[in-house]
């Protein structure tokens, strides 16, 4: 599993798609979503440029700072989710290594956010795409299949997220207006599960 | 056109007034562009404390940093929170091996980058602690999972005197349990007569019709809980300072700690007014004013207003309170 690979196409995703999701964010919060995680973005190609990671961790630790170093909520939040993924990978990918680093992501997110699964928020994806790695490391599964189950555990949360209202994050403060958008961070989780498997 | 400040780029506005405030202080603070925090140019040995939060609310935090007082500030842009990297780093430079004091004003973003400093400081091998400051009655009682109360005024106290608490030795956990004892014990309401206008905008964050000031506002110039009628400072002290006494469940005999803070662009002379005015109505309550702080220290830009804080006071805070302070912009 070649993780810098991978993280180089999940930035190509938002390069190609990241109007949609400040679109997303125009609708249900203030609109500045999409600009913010090009912004990330940019400072992990600057990362992994200046850093030449050899090992996954090292790719996920340059990918944590450049969001750490990038401001508002979701910057943050992203930051400790990748952290996690930068502990527990180390020096290779496994099905077993990436449920327990998914794992480990997700629980850190919900204890710094305050969000659950239903609140509408990053968390929607990435729980079922925690608890789809831990199954599929469960039955051997190999890297490749746990990440495609990873991804369209993902993209049902992503899209789950569509008909709820929000309890927490930015669109908790338009109430009814963000129904029937899709979260914009569940979105973004979503395709970085599906960047992993092309 | 923009708004006429003394601004060169509004995106060297924090970073030009930091080497400002350095250049004005340099045997008090230094500070560190990259990531940009500002740490004691000298540092005892002892519990160090550090705060931060977004810029624009000068002197907070950066004008308390210094002796018996902060060890290190960390701002963001204006209004808007550090990042978790900048508090990590200045926690770093803070510490001498004896813990770090977090003191935090209750909003989501400094919250947010706080709590993951504080665990990637933990990481790094430094004990921290931290003490939410939630003092602004206007924000109280909303309904659940809202922020609840806004971190405004208070916060000078929590570090003025969590402050000299340290530099007399008292240990992190002394230190959070002093703090959280204050922030129980401290409210705030504040009123503004004008908006704020952020550096290179035009025009202020909201309008208020003539004859009209807004109730309740937080300290980034965002709208108060309501629009009230313009009048005497007389009845609009009293209307700030009946729910904070109602609040503290303040009682004939009690004793304060009382700080009249201006927003930004109030006069001096009106905020001796204003104290004047508090100092009548607690004596009509037998309520005595034991120490008082009046000037601008926790502002909103050039907002015109300003805040009203009671802390039920006792000897020890009292104490504490009258020890030494030297900071650009807090000195006794």
């Amino acid at each position: 599993m070649d993780t810098r690979a991978w993280i180089e196409r999940f930035a190509a995703v938002i390069d190609e798609r990241g109007t949609e999701l400040t679109e997303l964010d125009r609708r249900a919060g203030d609109g500045d979503y999409g600009t913010n995680l090009r912004s990330a973005l940019a400072k992990v190609r600057a990362n992994l440029a200046a850093d030449d990671p050899r090992t996954p961790g090292e790719v996920f630790t340059a990918v944590s700072n450049a969001f750490l170093h990038t401001g508002g909520t979701s910057g943050p939040l992203f930051g400790m989710w990748f952290r996690e993924f930068a502990k527990g990978l180390g020096d290779e990918v496994s099905a077993r290594s990436l449920a327990r680093a998914a794992g480990d992501a997700e629980a850190t997110v919900r204890r710094l956010g305050g969000a659950e699964v239903g609140h509408k928020t990053m968390v929607d994806a990435m729980v079922p795409a925690a608890e789809a790695l831990a199954a599929a490391a469960e039955r051997n599964a190999d890297v490749e299949t746990a990440l495609k189950d990873a991804a369209a555990a993902a993209d049902a949360g992503a899209r789950s997220t569509e008909a709820l209202l929000a309890k927490r994050g930015r669109a908790s403060y338009v109430g009814e207006h963000a129904r029937g958008v899709t979260d914009p961070g569940a979105l973004t989780v979503a395709w970085f599960f599906e960047a992993a498997t092309k | 056109m923009a708004a006429r400040q003394l601004v060169n780029d509004p995106d060297d506005f924090v970073r030009e007034a930091l080497e400002g405030l350095q250049r004005a202080h340099p045997g008090l603070v230094r500070y560190h562009e990259d990531p940009a925090y500002v740490v004691r140019a000298r540092q005892p040995d002892k519990v160090a404390l550090v705060s931060g939060g977004g810029s624009g609310h000068e002197p907070l935090h950066t004008g308390f940093v210094g002796s018996g007082m902060l060890d290190a500030a960390v701002p963001g842009a204006v209004f808007a929170s550090p990042t978790a990297f900048q508090i990590r780093a200045a926690i770093a430079a803070a510490d001498r091996g004896r813990g770090v004091l977090l003191i935090v004003k209750n909003y989501t973003g400094d919250v947010l980058n706080f709590r993951i400093a504080a665990e990637l400081a933990a990481d790094d091998g430094i004990q921290t602690r931290t003490v939410l400051v939630d003092d602004d009655l206007a924000t109280d009682g909303q309904e659940d999972g809202a922020p609840g109360r806004r971190g405004t005024a208070a916060v000078v106290a929590v570090e003025k005197i969590c402050g000299a608490a340290a530099e007399n030795g008292a240990s992190l956990d002394e230190l959070t349990a002093l703090g959280e004892r204050i922030v129980s014990s401290a409210r705030t309401l504040a009123l503004a007569l004008e908006a704020c206008t952020q550096p290179g905008q035009d025009r202020p964050s909201f309008d208020l019709p003539d004859g009209e000031i807004e109730f309740g506002v937080g300290i980034h110039g965002e709208h108060g809980v309501g629009r009230r009628p313009y009048a005497p400072v007389r009845e609009l002290v009293g209307d700030l300072t009946k729910p904070l006494v109602a609040a503290l469940g303040l009682d004939r005999g009690d004793e304060v700690i009382a700080i009249v803070n201006g927003l930004g662009a109030t006069h001096g002379l009106e905020l001796s007014v204003v104290h004047r005015e508090l100092g009548g109505f607690l004596d009509g309550l037998g309520v005595r004013i034991g120490r008082a702080l009046v000037g601008s220290y926790v502002t909103a830009l050039d907002m015109r207003g300003c805040s009203i804080t009671l802390l039920r006071a006792d000897d020890e805070l009292l104490a504490l309170w009258d020890a030494p302070v030297r900071t650009p912009a807090l000195t006794w």
